[in-house]
């Protein structure tokens, strides 16, 4: 299993099929902001995000969009504020932003956003 | 998403066109009979057919205030169903007043007259909305409330000048950016104010009320010169609540942070589509002679200039830029659909609002127009209040908004009925996230950066109440009370 570094430093893709989204590594989400939604509440009962975690990747299920390729268009991206499984989550300094492109044939491009990409926390 | 957003659009023209032409081969059918029907927008403004002074009856209004209700409501109470349907709703409310026009009153006249309109409009909107997002600007200086306060003033200037949708496309992102290690609701709130609202109150440019009252035949220069003294307390008073609030935002700043001071600007030719834009609002055969008249088409050389800013700035825009910008097609889009049906659906309501006002005279004094024009424009659209308004003012006199000799007419009559519509109409619709197009654009691009912004309700309770209406008051006490 992959940490988030490791799978940025090996330009690692992740999948989108419909509205789930497979990232190849571990990790804690502590806030997602798809379109002007921003969600924060990751528990079972949340009414627009599922979360599963197997030996390999994690999965994310949007639940209030059918298609996410329809949802998010070219210029736009899935923003996630996400902490290594092993770092501590009470030092912002190990908050890492990634911004998740909907690419063509289901594949999802991972990236850390840089300061062009408007990202608060 | 895009191609597909390209290809709906290129839909929606065609379609739109193909409308065109249907009205215009009946609106010449109709002339056979001796109405007076003209496609372009100058002679459709300037003609007073028979067909208009046929009253519609009052319940054709109800389309209009359901559409209304639907665009306050929709994205709060049924938010799903609403960004699902939007569209088949605002053209399904539409049409039953087309229908009605064309098969009940005969009268293609009036729906050829809000179209033209519909079209200018849009294109001025869609092309600041497409140009701006091809630019990128970055302001590498430390955030303190002064700076702000300056940053906020050359934003309310800069939206007369590309409008308060363009200027708010173009601003905000800096302004995010400028303010990221102390950012907080208020900022773009106060952003939403004086940029997306009351700074674009003097010139046509500034807010789609104003241009459509320019397209209506106020003259282009009247607004600065009947306004600016309106204008510039307002703001200052704005800038000087936020600065309050500002001088309190004690939020720590990172430590070790370097700033050069500089501004960085990317996309420099979408600023000589912006020049075009801006160029392309004067010409038009009334304001320059020799302007050819496309007649009878509904548009003229002014709106293809703006359709072909729309299309050339999107093809050559970088592509760097626009994924910086998070380049969406979707607000506009939402734009033209719902404005679609707020043209078709405000005819009656325009028709009867003028009646009325004829009726009741002197009755109406400038303070009713201030805060009856400025009430609406806080619930509803301000463009669709503004020349409802403007037509029951003109109503007082017996003159008709349709025709562009009778406004020229009445702004010479009387100033202060117009600066009072005018001023309530702009500077109103900041008082709720509906009251004005890019009201919901900034809240929707803060919150994609993750910015959490008050409910309907609390920007309404929270800020407007407690900060714009005792300012609104003061300008009305000023400028308006007992007048009229």
């Amino acid at each position: 299993m992959k940490t988030i570094e490791e799978a940025l430093k090996n330009n690692l893709t992740g999948l989108y099929y419909g509205s789930r989204v497979l990232l190849p590594f571990k990790c804690l989400l502590l806030k997602v902001i798809i379109e002007d939604d921003i969600i924060t509440d990751f528990s079972p009962n949340s009414k627009s995000i599922y979360l599963n975690e197997t030996e390999s990747f994690t999965e994310i299920y949007f639940k209030q969009f059918k298609n996410l390729k329809e949802a998010v268009s070219k210029f736009e991206t899935i923003k996630l504020i996400a902490v290594e499984k092993d770092k501590n989550i009470f030092d912002f300094k190990n908050h890492i932003k990634l911004a998740l492109h909907i690419g063509e044939e289901h594949k999802l491009t991972i990236e850390k956003t840089d300061e062009d990409i408007l990202f608060i926390e | 998403m895009v191609l597909n957003h390209g290809k709906k659009i290129k839909r929606i023209l065609i379609i739109t066109i193909s409308f065109l032409f249907f009205l215009n081969l009946n609106a010449t059918a109709a002339q056979a009979v001796g109405q007076k029907a003209s496609g372009t927008l100058t002679n459709v403004l300037n003609t007073s057919s028979a067909s208009e002074k046929l009253l519609p009856a009052a319940w054709m209004i109800i389309p209009f205030l359901l559409l209304l209700l639907m665009i306050a409501t929709g994205p709060i109470f049924y938010k799903h169903f609403w960004e699902k349907h939007y569209p088949k709703v605002s053209i399904l409310l539409g049409a039953i007043v087309v229908v009605y026009y064309v098969f009940i009153l005969n009268n293609y006249q009036s729906l050829v007259h809000a179209l033209a309109e519909y079209i200018s409009f849009i294109a001025l909107l869609s092309s600041l909305f497409v140009a701006s997002g091809g630019i990128l600007i970055k302001v590498n200086k430390k955030s303190t409330p002064f700076v702000n306060v300056v940053f906020l003033f050359a934003g309310a200037v800069i939206s007369n000048i590309i409008g308060t949708t363009g200027a708010s496309m173009l601003l905000i992102r800096p302004f995010i950016r400028m303010n990221r290690n102390r950012i907080k609701p208020y900022h773009i709130i106060f952003f939403i104010f004086i940029v997306s609202n009351v700074g674009g109150a003097l010139t046509p440019i500034g807010d789609p009320p104003l241009f459509l009252g320019f397209l209506s035949g106020v003259p282009f220069f009247w607004v600065i010169k009947n306004v600016w003294f309106i204008w510039l307390p307002a703001v200052l008073l704005i800038l000087l609540a936020f600065y309050l609030f500002d001088i309190n935002n004690k939020r720590a700043e990172e430590k070790g942070i370097e700033y050069s001071g500089k501004i960085q600007f990317k996309g420099t030719r979408n600023l000589i589509f912006l020049a075009i834009i801006i160029l392309a609002v004067f010409i038009d055969p009334v304001v320059i002679s020799w302007i050819p008249s496309l007649s009878p088409l509904p548009f003229g050389l002014r709106e293809i200039i703006m359709f072909a800013v729309v299309f050339l700035s999107y093809r050559y825009a970088d592509n760097e830029i626009l994924k910086d910008n998070e380049f969406d097609f979707e607000p506009i889009k939402e734009v033209a659909y719902l404005f679609l049906g707020i043209f078709a659906t405000m005819v009656p309501a325009l028709q009867l609002i003028a009646e009325e006002a004829h009726l009741l005279g002197s009755k109406l004094n400038a303070g009713v127009f201030y805060w009856a024009t400025g009430g609406l424009s806080a619930a509803l659209d301000n463009t669709p209040t503004y020349i409802n308004f403007l037509s029951a003012a003109m109503g007082k006199y017996g003159l008709d908004v349709a025709n562009k000799a009778h406004v020229i007419q009445f702004v010479s009559i009387d100033d202060v009925y117009l600066q009072a519509i005018s001023v309530a109409a702009v500077f109103f619709g900041s008082l709720s996230y509906i009251g004005n197009g890019p009201n919901f654009m900034v809240k929707s691009i803060s919150e994609r950066a993750g910015i959490e912004m008050p409910s309907f309700f609390s920007y309404i309770i929270k800020y407007s109440l407690v900060i714009l209406v005792p300012i609104f008051t003061v300008i009305w006490l000023v400028f308006f009370y007992g007048k009229g």
